[in-house]
C-alpha cells in the first residue's frame, strides 16, 4: 500500500487487506451533479484504486446548492473534468479518467466494461434503464441512489436483479416525475455517502449490502426503511 | 377486514401523512384497498411503488387482514 498513514483511519472498519484490495478496484460514476460529485469524493478518500467519471454536462449556477463539486468560479466547465482535476488535489494515487459525454444505448457497454462497480448517479429514469441493462450484459454490480426533495433512496443491483423494473414500473413515462420538490444539498450528501458504504461492501464481497432491497429515506421525518424487493 | 395505509414521500403532501385504518372487502387488491381512500393511482402523476409489510408488492396483488400499505412516490433526482 503506498502512503500507509493516509489511510489510517479507514482501518477499523477496514482491514489493512481490504485497503489493499479497494485500491486494485476499478469504479465507473455515471454522473458527476448532486449525487455523483459525493460518491466520488468518498471514494476518492477511502482509496479506491481507478475511477472513471462520466457527465456530459457543464456546471451550472443552479447546482451550487448542492453540488460539491460545482464552485462559483467553474461555472460553465465541464463536470467531469472538474471532478478528475479536483479529486487529484484530494488523493494523487486514485487513477481518474474523465469521459465528457452523453450515456446512451449504443455507449454505454464500452464505457463501463471491465469496471469492478457501476455507479448510478444519472437524474432521470430513462438512462437508469439503459445503464441497468448495459451492466447486466457486462455482468457488473450498479449501485443505484436517487433524490427528491426530502427523499431518497439507495439500492444494489445485481445482473438479473432488474431493480428498475420493480420500483419504476412506468418507466417510459420521466414526464410523470415530479420535480416540484426540489433537490437540496442534504439529501444528496445523505444518499451519495449511503451509495459509497454500499459501493464498499461491494467492492469487498461483503454480503450485508442492499441487494434486493431498496433504502427508503425521509429526512423531513426521520424515515429510514428497508423494503425487500 | 382492516389494513392500515400511509403515504410515502412527496405523496404525503398530497393526500396526508397520517395512518389510515380503513375497513376493505376480502380479497380486495392493493389498488382497490388505496381506492376507499380515494386515491386511484393511475391518475396519480408522482406515484411510484407500493409495498405491504415492507415488500415491494405488485398493485394487482391481494392484501390481506391487518396489512400495512406504504405507498411510494417516485424518487428519480440526482
Amino acid at each position: 500500500m503506498k502512503d500507509k498513514s493516509r489511510y489510517s483511519r479507514n482501518i477499523g472498519i477496514l482491514k489493512e487487506s481490504d485497503q489493499d484490495l479497494l485500491s486494485k478496484k476499478s469504479v465507473c460514476v455515471i454522473g458527476c451533479g448532486g449525487l455523483g460529485g459525493g460518491v466520488i469524493e468518498n471514494l476518492v478518500r477511502i482509496g479506491v484504486g481507478k475511477l472513471t467519471v462520466v457527465d456530459c454536462d457543464t456546471f451550472d449556477v443552479t447546482n451550487l446548492n448542492r453540488q460539491v463539486l460545482s464552485n462559483e468560479t467553474n461555472i460553465g466547465k465541464s463536470k467531469a473534468l472538474e471532478a478528475a482535476d479536483q479529486m487529484k488535489l484530494i488523493n494523487s494515487n486514485v487513477e481518474i479518467t474523465p469521459i465528457q459525454v452523453e450515456l446512451t444505448e449504443e455507449n454505454c457497454r464500452q464505457i463501463i466494461a471491465g469496471h469492478d462497480l457501476v455507479i448510478d448517479a444519472v437524474d432521470n429514469i430513462k438512462t437508469r434503464f439503459i445503464l441497468e441493462a448495459a451492466c447486466e450484459k457486462e455482468k457488473v454490480t450498479l449501485i443505484h441512489g436517487a433524490i427528491g426533495g426530502w427523499s431518497g433512496q439507495v439500492g444494489v443491483s445485481r445482473p438479473g436483479d432488474k431493480l428498475f423494473q420493480k420500483i419504476y414500473p412506468a418507466h417510459e413515462n420521466d414526464a410523470s416525475v415530479d420535480t416540484s420538490a426540489g433537490n437540496p444539498s442534504f439529501t444528496a450528501a445523505v444518499v451519495s455517502a449511503i451509495q459509497a458504504a454500499e459501493a464498499i461492501k461491494v467492492l469487498l464481497g461483503k454480503e450485508d449490502a442492499l441487494y434486493n432491497k431498496l433504502l427508503m429515506i425521509d429526512l423531513s421525518e426521520h424515515s429510514y426503511e428497508v423494503i425487500e424487493l | 377486514m382492516k389494513v392500515t395505509i400511509v403515504m410515502r414521500g412527496t405523496l404525503r403532501k398530497a393526500f396526508g401523512a397520517e395512518e389510515r385504518i380503513v375497513e376493505v372487502p376480502e380479497g380486495c387488491t392493493v389498488d382497490e384497498a388505496l381506492q376507499v381512500i380515494g386515491i386511484n393511482y393511475r391518475e396519480v402523476r408522482n406515484f411510484g411503488f407500493v409495498s405491504v409489510n415492507n415488500m415491494r408488492v405488485m398493485i394487482t396483488d391481494p392484501v390481506n387482514e391487518g396489512d400495512y400499505i406504504k405507498a411510494f412516490s417516485k424518487v428519480s433526482g440526482g
